[in-house]
């Protein structure tokens, strides 16, 4: 059972399939946006909610709710981080999501592809922590008192290295073993069952995207905080 | 007569667990079975170690948001967001397991 690969739409292009669907996510992210775009952009309707479930009703609530964990978290100043948030929940979640289409493979089910949205939390922290606070934020891994500097410097820098690797690992770890899950009980019991493993596989799908986005707004938050 | 009824007992049990040690030395398919075998007790008992952790912390915090959602029903919302996030945390630790499971899981 090992050597059967399953079939895969974006498979057998010669091209690693993670990439390719990851690519396909954004298509649609950006897609998506452009035809919202002059939507949101017609003034006189700028005030009153839509009826339904829109396109337009759908990004506002969205937003609202990513400025409301952005402000949550970090404070007042919260809302000049909402793109990179709200950048982070939407391709997780519709990446996430998108394993859930019989003939895809989530894109998050490759270490390579959450270990680099990982990598993309640790440097835009630490730039927000550089632009806020200048060459002081330094300061914040050496700890509290000046005679434990040698020793919190070390346990600092290996605390702040782990962190985009346990993000990447944690969201890995869920998609990939959700989805070889998914993909065995397919397998054994064809019809019915599956439903099942689909309903968990969706909560995990946004779960693990609000996880993951708040984890990066504690950092950055950790990151840009005033001790006043 | 007892003593030497239950010592005589362990010692035959000794001497009979060390007989595939001795059969292992000159057929070296032995030794594979072995080290095939410990690798997957390894990743079977691991996983299953760090889930039953991981489903002891989870249960500690979601018995202490129950209660505290009991005690003030309208703090169900603000409660729920860091619930997520603690619990999410501690699934982490069982998850790093899993991946471990998985590299020897490949070796076998």
């Amino acid at each position: 059972m090992e050597e059967h690969k399953p079939f895969t739409w974006l498979g057998d292009l010669g091209y690693p399939e993670p990439v390719l669907t990851a690519g396909l996510v954004a298509l649609v992210l950006v897609v998506f946006a452009a035809y919202l775009r002059p939507k949101l952009a017609r003034a006189e309707q700028a005030i009153a909610p839509e009826e339904g479930f829109t396109a337009r009703n759908f990004a506002e609530v969205f937003v609202e709710a990513m400025v409301g964990i952005a402000e949550g978290v970090i404070g007042h100043d919260g809302k000049r981080y909402v793109p990179l948030l709200g950048s982070f929940f939407i391709f997780i979640l519709v990446a996430n999501l998108i394993g859930l289409i019989p003939g895809f493979t989530p894109p998050t089910a490759d270490f390579n592809i959450t270990f680099g949205l990982g990598l993309v939390t640790f440097f835009a922290y630490h730039a927000y922590g550089t632009r806020e606070h200048g060459l002081k934020y330094l300061k914040h891994f050496l700890g509290p008192v000046v005679f434990l500097a040698p020793l919190m410097l070390v346990v600092e820098v290996f605390s702040h290295m782990f962190r985009p690797v346990s993000l990447g690992i944690r969201l890995f770890a869920n998609m990939f073993a959700d989805h070889q899950v998914v993909e065995i009980f397919t397998d054994l019991t064809k019809v019915g069952v599956p439903v099942i493993f689909y309903v968990l596989g969706a909560f995990v799908a946004v779960v693990q995207a609000f996880v993951f986005t708040m984890l990066s707004a504690i950092y950055i938050a950790l990151a840009v905080a005033h001790d006043h | 007569m007892k003593r030497f009824g239950s010592m005589g007992l362990s010692l035959l049990v000794l001497v009979l667990a060390a007989a595939p040690a001795f059969a292992a030395e000159p057929a070296g398919a032995g030794d594979a079975g072995w080290h095939h075998g410990l690798i997957a007790l390894a990743a079977g008992l691991g996983l299953g170690l760090a889930a039953f952790g991981a489903a002891l912390g989870q249960g500690r915090a979601t018995a202490a948001a129950m209660e505290s959602i009991g005690r003030n029903p309208n703090s169900a919302d603000r409660i729920f967001t860091p619930l997520i996030v603690g619990l999410a945390l501690m699934e982490a630790l069982a998850l790093y397991a899993l991946v471990i499971a998985f590299f020897l899981q490949g070796k076998v």
